[in-house]
């Protein structure tokens, strides 16, 4: 019975002009998307790859100089894209792309894409994630929210229970026709989709995305399966088909428009962030006072001297076997990475509470768990971010250690003025960055895939709840 | 006879529960929207505000640490000496270049979330200080903030439509419309006159509403230009108001069910505020396409090590340039910031092409997004509500060239007096060249908003008067 009434919903749909023309766009839409997003992805990848192997063969190429100049000229590490970023650009445009590692600081990453565009872009990109976490729900709206109530009102429902269905036969049916036609959407896109991917990936990095790109894609289906079964509760429940169109648009709007923004600015204000003035004045002040403010430049200085002397076991730095300058420095390295690791530390913990609300307040909105659920698999969600600028930041303190222990055992007395040789720079290895893998990805999402798969379970119940109650006429 | 007509609609309307729902709800969206403009204003006073005292506190200090020198007659670094130009342009004396809110900045957060809004001006290349990014959470970003100009662009047409998709089919649908036509008035006028009343409600709910909440949140009306600005926001609103509603007009004059009627305003509505702008979007980032920033990184990066290479040569030159100064015979070609200076402007010299090719791209962009916003009612309302609070890339884009005057003219300063080993005393620091933020010429914004006004008021006008027109074809009664 299911199967006839599902077959009798699918050929309707098909039928139906407005759905034909609705369902062209989307696809349209969709494909456009990720072709775009292909191509932008292969270009960025291009312009990164270069740059990465650009920057480290200038590295490579610094003539003699002093290890510490090298430290300051330092090295930039480009972020690296992964597969699925051309489905959902996620943050993307909105952080830096590149960070410069060099002695002395931890850099923030500069230059956001979007700050290279124009206004229009803040009403949103066209990615397949904006299709598929906007359009394909207001496609079901359109298309389910006459499922019962128009039946009502043609006075069909009276006939079609009279003839034995069950009301959950029903339901089931009307939902499996939906998903039925939306299918005959989404499996072509799919395939082309892939065939993208396919094409845009080289050596196998579908492959290694193939778990996260699955993943994504079940997440998008429990999502189309919350309005499915939202828009059939809806319209079983609605007095009229009119009104069931306004409450689920008003839904779709809620969930779409307002959810994201305002859940933002509330985010924001339970864990505010300081300004980048702020951050700075107070970086700079624990870097010159110490960390409890009782420890001076002058003071740790002088106590590292003591230090040293004694370790070596002479009296006068004349007499150190290796050069101090070296020491000092690295020892005000180790002091700045303390202090860099707490305001950073603090200040990403604070990104990442605002994100953890925002992903908790899904539990109002569906959207907001899709929404971070999708990143987090394209990889371009702040965690995975940060998670590069952490192995960045590893990268330059080694970096800048292996600079200052050169100078500290081979300057001897000639501390700024000893030149080192290129095979100093040699010595140091290529920056390799490992992307997480998707399990990591998904240990970000808990919450969002709990609230996605509640949210898609108690649909489903209001569905069917709500069809078994339904009034005839 | 209008009048009369609005009358007996106010009695309806208030009659009506729609309208009382959708009173407090305006009320909470619009009053919350202007406080979170308001607070994002506020912080980026309390900023600025420290980063001046700062620049004070270091002023301060600069001139005691002279006077103390002078008097004990100290050795000093050369890295940390005030007294030295070097020192001076740089850490002890830099100034802050900042982008004051304009008055009505809580209206619209526009662009001024993704760009800084002060700049640490020094000797150094201006490579060194323009990426001063304001920290925010790169999701808050994305999702962009509950502002007011967020209710007026997305909202504010779904409440209109709301209270017009029905205007005649919902007469029809109730067969009060032929006994209303039975009376002599012309269907045009009774229509007139509901969209007149609803309008007039909706803009007198919107403009109360946003200025209960501008004083709520403390927005200064008093400071100068303010004025101008609200009433062309006003017109703004306004206009952008009208325009769907002579949308609705003109559905309904086609004389489809209410149903219908709301599916398809809906449709209009998702073209005009999502998909054409992110299709506009699209069609400029592909036709001017910005290179990615990583080559200009590159790019500044080679030229660097191409004029430190140079070096000597580069010194020759730059005397060549500079003869007068050498006259004194102060200049010493050894000298470390003399070097470093040559050096730097040999760099932004080999640089300048890389950079300027960035702002062709990208103003490329913003005229093709000019001329093409007329296709989205949203698109235009978005570029004028930001250029009248003061957010739009335009007025950026002005301080950016304000900031690149005073940089040339702080180096202007500096450079001969670092080449030719000047000493500063403490008095001199009050002479040191300071930043002052002049407003974008009124007459350039004004222009833009006048062109923005007429951009949605002649499609409004147009739209609905076609669809008074059809309207007169209507069939009365199913």
């Amino acid at each position: 019975m299911i199967t006839r009434v599902a077959g009798k919903e699918f050929i309707e749909m098909l039928r139906d002009g407005r759905f034909r023309w609705a369902a062209a766009i989307v696809f349209a839409l969709l494909l456009a998307s990720m072709v775009m997003g292909a191509k932008h992805h292969r270009e960025v990848k291009r312009q990164h790859d270069l740059a990465q192997a650009e920057t480290r063969d200038q590295w490579l190429r610094q003539p003699v100089k002093n290890p510490h100049s090298a430290a300051h000229y330092g090295i930039y590490a480009f972020k690296p894209k992964m597969l699925p970023a051309m489905l959902d650009r996620g943050v993307d445009p909105f952080t830096g792309q590149a960070v410069w590692l060099e002695a002395h600081k931890q850099n923030e990453f500069k230059f956001r894409p979007a700050q290279d565009s124009t206004a229009v872009q803040r009403f949103g990109e066209l990615t397949a994630a904006t299709v598929m976490q906007l359009l394909i729900p207001l496609l079901i709206v359109l298309l389910s929210f006459s499922a019962f109530a128009g039946e009502r009102e043609q006075g069909t429902m009276r006939q079609l229970l009279s003839l034995g269905v069950k009301k959950t036969a029903l339901a089931w049916g009307k939902a499996l026709g939906i998903a039925g036609a939306l299918g005959a959407l989404i499996i072509p896109a799919t395939l082309v989709g892939v065939i993208a991917l396919a094409l845009t990936s080289e050596n196998g990095l579908l492959a290694a995305s193939a778990s996260r790109l699955a993943v994504m894609f079940a997440g998008y289906l429990l999502y189309f399966g919350v309005f499915i079964g939202a828009s059939l509760a809806v319209s079983a429940r609605a007095p009229s088909s009119r009104l069931a169109l306004v409450a689920l648009l008003a839904f779709w709007i809620i969930n779409g428009l307002i959810a994201p923004r305002a859940v933002a600015d509330v985010a924001r204000r339970v864990y505010p962030t300081p300004s980048a003035f702020a951050f700075q004045q107070a970086i700079d002040h624990e870097m010159r006072s110490g960390i409890d403010g009782h420890d001076s430049e002058d003071k740790r200085a002088e106590a590292l001297k003591q230090r040293v002397l004694k370790q070596y076991g002479v009296d006068k730095l004349e007499a150190l076997p290796v050069s101090f300058a070296g020491v000092s420095l690295q020892e005000g390295e180790e002091h700045g990475n303390v202090v860099f690791d707490r305001h950073y530390g603090e200040l990403w913990d604070q990104f990442e509470r605002q994100n953890r609300l925002k992903q908790a307040s899904a539990i109002f909105a569906p959207m907001l768990a899709i929404n971070a659920l999708s990143m987090g698999l394209a990889g371009t969600d702040f965690a995975q971010h940060r998670d590069f600028a952490a192995a960045a930041e590893k990268y330059r303190r080694m970096l800048v250690k292996m600079m200052n222990d050169d100078m500290t055992y081979n300057a001897g007395k000639s501390d700024f003025s000893y030149l080192a040789q290129p095979a100093v720079w040699q010595r140091v290895p290529d920056f390799e960055y490992a992307a997480p893998s998707t399990g990591w990805a998904l240990r970000h999402q808990t919450i969002s895939l709990a609230l996605l798969a509640l949210w898609f379970v108690v649909a489903m119940a209001a569905a069917l709840i709500a069809t078994k109650r339904m009034r005839v006429d | 006879m209008l009048t009369k007509i609005m009358q007996h609609e106010w009695r309806a309307l208030r009659a009506d529960r729609t309208l009382w729902v959708i009173v407090p709800l305006l009320a909470v969206i619009i009053v919350y929207g202007v406080y979170n403009g308001a607070s994002w204003v506020r912080f980026q006073q309390a900023t600025l505000d420290s980063a001046a005292n700062e620049e004070w506190e270091r002023y301060a200090q600069a001139k005691r640490e002279i006077v103390e020198i002078e008097i004990n007659n100290k050795e000093v670094s050369p890295f940390t000496d005030p007294r030295l130009p070097s020192v001076a342009s740089g850490r002890s004396g830099m100034r802050y270049a900042q982008l004051p809110p304009a008055p009505l900045s809580a209206l619209s957060v526009g662009q001024s979330d993704l760009y800084p809004y002060y700049f640490k001006v020094s000797r150094q290349s201006k490579q060194t200080f323009v990426t001063n990014d304001e920290i925010e959470n790169p999701t808050n970003l994305l999702a962009g903030r509950f502002d007011l100009s967020f209710v007026i662009i997305y909202l504010f047409p779904l409440l209109i439509l709301t209270l017009s998709y029905n205007l005649v089919s919902a007469e029809r649908e109730q067969g009060t419309l032929a006994m209303m036509m039975s009376q002599p008035v012309a269907l045009r006028s009774f229509v007139a006159g509901k969209v007149g009343l609803r309008g007039i409600v909706v803009l007198l709910l919107a403009i109360g509403f946003s200025l209960a909440g501008f004083l709520l949140s403390g927005v200064k009306l008093t400071a100068e230009g303010a004025w101008w600005r609200l009433l062309s926001w006003v017109g703004m609103v306004a206009a952008y108001g009208a325009f769907w509603f002579a949308l609705a007009v003109a559905v309904n004059a086609f004389g489809k069910s209410s149903a219908t009627n709301a599916l398809m305003l809906a449709g209009l509505w998702l073209i005009f505020v999502l998909l054409v702008p992110s299709l506009l979007n699209v069609a400029v980032t592909s036709i001017y396409p910005v290179p990615s920033r990583v080559e200009m990184i590159q790019a500044t990066r080679r030229a660097s090590a191409e004029a430190t290479a140079k070096g000597s040569q580069l010194l020759a030159k730059y005397f060549e340039d500079h003869p007068e100064l050498t006259a004194g015979g102060k200049a010493d070609p050894t000298d470390f910031y003399t070097r470093s200076i040559a050096t730097q402007e040999e760099t932004e010299r080999l640089v300048q092409p890389v950079v300027d090719h960035f702002d062709r791209q990208v103003i490329g962009q913003q005229s093709l997004v000019d001329r093409f916003r007329f296709l989205s009612p949203a698109i235009v309302a978005q570029a004028a509500l930001n250029d009248v609070a003061g957010t739009s890339v335009a007025r950026y884009r002005h301080f950016l060239a304000l900031v690149d005057e005073f940089h040339q003219g702080w180096k202007f300063y500096f450079n001969p007096r670092i080449v030719q080993k000047a000493r500063f005393g403490a008095e001199d620091y009050d002479r040191f060249p300071n930043f002052a933020f002049r407003e974008e010429p009124s007459g350039a914004v004004a222009r833009r908003v006048a062109i923005g006004l007429i951009g949605l008021s002649l499609p409004a006008l147009i739209i609905g008067w076609l669809g008074l027109r059809v309207l007169h074809r209507y069939r009365l009664a199913d």
